[in-house]
């Protein structure tokens, strides 16, 4: 075990090297830069965008600042934002909590609800529960997030005038009644497009278990259909669902690019959106790395939780 | 739902309702399955009927704008965000020009009539009190000795120098020296006297200083590197406000700084709140979360629903910013003006601004706008006309080939227009003006990038074909232009300018020469008369209209005045209030 996680850190390694080299040329050799926010300012010559260009070191060769941008990772020194001069990890990190909130609470409301709502249908395959419930995710899943903010926005804000619309809290700070009076409205756009997902992955994995021999065995010795469902049919069809959660993992610290930029959610993914347009490199690199790294991890604690629970997989033996 | 019960109940007394209701659908733990169907299916039809309650009803229900209304705070909105606050270094106007008016001070601030008023020194400077010499190249400034820095510290005139050093350091990534490269040589005469001599003729050098606004010596003289000092987003100025803190990606707040030498500002907290959507922040104003909503203000599609709104004003400011087309004339398609002249002539102006945007916007005919100064009032239009503009077309041997589109000499008449991609009233325009050319037989094609790629090198080295654009002058509200019409300023022919159309005119490198060497207003308005009267003809850029923002303020805000010469009104922040 310990012998394979060292391997997969090994890799995991490598892997993350190739994304940084690969990341780093897609971003600087695409047409167009940081410098182009200087041209639209009207009181901004030429001569001074010159200048500007020097100062960030964007006029040395790509391959020169890959290795002073990689060399400053490594010692901790993750550059400066071309807009502001902030420490990027200072950026950065101020970003991950609003994310962590928004996403965590909608993955878990989705995960609780998408789960409930996947075995329901599973179990009453071709009722009207099931044919509604697949109906809702298919809409969930083809309209557009933004559409469902804007319209959440317009009917509990503007109209009803129940909910902010936006933001994360009462500007000036509120209390924590107040943040979650703001976390309503983004956490159930967000959660119904997930719980989308999780219904109709936990369907059919339910459906197929609920063939299973075990079950009848255990429907069988008498036990109550709801602890037939959950001990035996909910424990076998984790597998796949916690795999599933592991994929997902990286949008708790990726956020979500839409949603927060509708419901002006001060999180990652409205910085991404922003430092995307103004091709602020040192913090689309370091955005870029850190959404890397959880992908890579997610993925090793996904394999890791899947292995504990299913005593048949074996790490290492693959 | 304690939670939910919980901030029901802030919502106001009359919530009782809801709150039962809510409790009701999400039922008891006991719940069975076919009860729940059952319940799910009537929440499932109460939605609609939520969704159609009066809209008065339900505000008297839940008062949000209660909520949002703290009294003496003042919330502007913006839907763009702050990240520099150094007004040296910022490169995002308007925005961040915000909050340089609200932390900092230049010299002298520019008033909604145009007129210098002055701030940290005591007198604007002219040749009559005796601040410009008789050449008009030797300066003195008197400042005021009752400034102080946000921290106590004294302000003198070894601020204002430090600031001039720091404009010319060439390790600093400033956005733009504002003119002051004319400078040859200053000093500091006393604490509060300084010298400037200028090493030519400068006339807009007043406008310099005006957006010229003053940093703290005592804090960055002794950092290693000001570029990325802890000062740009924590600044210290000896302006109405404080900086107090800022959420990223959400607000700043300013608190008020009571020894204002302008006087005490009257709000006791302002905000800069940060909305990305601008549906989003119309939302925010209409519900009382957002006071004012200004910079690039309310989109002209909600303009007829804004005027409805109870409880606001809304405004039109006129904005220093002109919509061109700019033709590349190093391009073979352009490099006659006749061609340029039979082009203007299809394009529908009236269309334009009426289909697109509402009608707010003012025509122009220059690159000022017509309420500016020195605009020429007797240029003359010439006006949408197709036929005229294919005639002179076929005149000027350019016929139509069997594509359906005009050819010269092998050369078709055919080029692409690019913007912001994503600007969709920009895109709208653009389909508008595809169709008035193809009315004459000349094929436009679109083709709009990313901001950070359309603005970069393809204009800055002339590769575009023709863009669709929206820019103001150089040191505006002067109506110097030279930067953009020079000559010598071709960043494509190794000048150093933003002449990014290519355009060559003696004459008119003579008349901008002249132009910035005069001092009085009326012997410079005969020169950009001219000036103007020369571009109408020459058309190197096609003026369309100047924008008009439409600023939302709502009724409890008081003292906010609208100027036209500054991208943000925030330039009296400390004679704001709210009631």
């Amino acid at each position: 075990m310990v012998r394979y996680l060292f391997n997969r850190l090994g890799q995991s390694a490598v892997l993350l090297i190739g994304v940084s080299i690969i990341g780093f040329a897609l971003m600087h050799l695409a047409p167009g830069g940081p410098l182009a926010v200087y041209t639209l300012n009207p009181t901004v010559t030429a001569q001074d965008i010159e200048r500007v260009k020097h100062q960030f070191g964007l006029d040395q060769p790509v391959y020169v600042q890959y290795f002073k941008w990689a060399g400053g990772l490594v010692t901790g020194q993750w550059g400066y934002s071309f807009f502001g001069g902030r420490p990027v990890s200072a950026i950065v990190l101020e970003r991950l909590p609003a994310t962590f909130e928004l996403m965590g609470s909608s993955l878990l409301l989705a995960l609780i609800i998408g789960v409930a709502i996947g075995m329901l249908a599973a179990v009453r395959r071709n009722s009207i529960l099931d044919y509604a419930t697949a109906t809702a995710a298919m809409i969930a899943l083809s309209l557009p997030t933004f559409w469902f903010g804007l319209l959440g926005i317009f009917v509990f804000a503007q109209t009803l005038g129940w909910l902010p619309a936006g933001g994360i809290e009462t500007t000036g700070g509120g209390g924590f009644a107040d943040r979650m009076w703001h976390l309503v409205l983004p956490m159930l756009v967000l959660a119904f497009v997930l719980v989308a997902q999780w219904s109709r992955y936990t369907r059919s994995t339910m459906l197929e278990i609920l063939g299973q021999d075990y079950m009848r065995t255990a429907r069988a010795k008498g036990l109550r259909p709801a602890r037939v469902l959950l001990a035996h049919g909910l424990r076998a069809a984790l597998v796949p669902l916690v795999t599933l959660a592991g994929l997902q993992l990286p949008l708790l610290v990726g956020g979500a690019l839409v949603t927060e930029t509708v419901f002006s959610w001060p999180g990652m993914g409205l910085l991404f959106v922003n430092a995307l347009g103004t091709r602020d490199y040192p913090v689309l690199m370091a955005i870029l790395m850190v959404g890397a790294l959880v992908v890579v991890l997610g993925n090793l604690l996904a394999d890791v939780i899947v292995a504990l629970i299913d005593p048949r997989i074996k790490l290492g033996h693959v | 739902m304690t939670k939910k019960n919980g901030i029901f109940d802030e919502a106001g007394p009359s919530s009782e309702d809801i709150k039962s209701n809510s409790a009701d659908a999400s039922g008891g733990d006991k719940m069975n399955r076919r009860e729940f169907v059952r319940r799910s299916g009537a929440l499932g039809l109460s939605l609609p009927l939520l969704g159609g309650l009066s809209s008065a009803a339900s505000t008297a229900l839940f008062p949000a704008s209660a909520r949002a209304a703290m009294p003496g705070q003042c919330v502007l909105g913006v839907t763009q965000e702050a990240v520099n606050f150094n007004p040296l270094l910022y490169v995002n106007t308007g925005v961040e020009t915000s909050v340089e008016f609200i932390v900092f001070d230049a010299l002298w601030k520019i008033d909604p009539t145009g007129k210098f008023i002055p701030n940290l020194a005591t007198a604007i400077p002219d040749q009559e009190n005796g601040g410009i010499s008789k050449d008009g190249r030797s300066w003195t400034i008197k400042l005021r000795p009752d400034v102080f820095w946000h921290d106590g510290t004294p302000f003198t005139a070894a601020d204002v120098i430090f600031t001039l050093e720091t404009l010319m350091n060439p390790k600093v990534a400033v956005r733009s020296r504002n003119g002051h490269e004319h400078v040859d040589s200053y000093q500091a005469v006393d604490d509060h006297t300084i010298q400037i001599k200028l090493k030519d003729d400068f006339a807009p050098y007043l406008v310099s200083w005006q957006k010229t606004s003053i940093i703290p010596k005592h804090i960055l003289a002794s950092l290693p590197d000001i570029n990325t000092a802890p000062f740009n987003t924590a600044p210290i100025g000896t302006g109405p406000f404080k900086f107090k803190n800022r959420v990223a990606g959400s607000y700043i707040e300013f608190e008020p700084n009571p020894k204002y030498h302008g006087g005490p500002p009257k709000l006791s907290s302002l905000i800069q709140k940060y909305v990305p959507d601008q549906q989003t922040l119309y939302a925010q104003f209409q519900t009382g979360e957002v006071d004012i909503y200004d910079l690039q203000g309310i989109p002209p599609l909600l303009y007829a629903k804004a005027k409805t709104l109870p409880g606001a004003k809304i405004e039109l400011s006129a904005s220093p910013f002109v919509e061109f087309i700019y033709f590349n004339c190093g391009k073979p398609q352009f490099s006659d003006k006749r061609v340029r002249q039979a082009l203007y002539m299809a394009v529908d102006k009236k269309g334009w601004i009426d289909q697109v945007y509402y009608g707010v916007p003012i025509p122009t005919l220059s690159y000022l706008p017509p309420n500016h100064w020195a605009y020429n009032q007797n240029l003359k239009d010439p006006g949408y006309d197709p036929q005229k503009a294919a005639a002179l077309l076929d005149e000027l041997g350019w016929k139509v080939g069997n594509d359906g589109v005009r050819a010269r000499d092998g050369v078709r008449l055919a080029f692409t227009m690019s913007t912001t991609a994503g600007n969709k009233s920009r895109e709208q325009a653009q389909q508008v003006v595809q169709q008035n050319f193809k009315k004459i037989n000349v094929e436009m094609t679109i083709k709009n990038m990313p901001a950070s790629v359309v603005w970069g090198d393809y204009t800055v080295k002339s590769e575009f074909d023709t863009l669709m654009v929206g820019w103001d002058a150089l040191l505006y509200p002067d109506p110097d232009y030279t930067d953009r019409i020079g000559s010598k300023l071709i960043p494509a022919k190794g000048g150093s300018g933003s002449n990014y159309v290519q355009y060559e005119n003696p004459e008119i490198d003579q008349l901008c020469a002249k132009g910035v060497s005069t001092v009085g207003q009326t012997e410079r308005k005969a020169i950009y008369d001219r000036i103007q009267e020369i571009l109408l003809e020459d058309l190197p850029f096609a003026p369309i209209f100047a924008y008009q923002t439409i600023i939302g303020t709502k009724d409890r805000v008081h003292g906010y005045k609208v100027n036209p010469y500054t991208p943000i009104s925030s330039w009296n922040t400390n004679e704001w209030s709210v009631s």
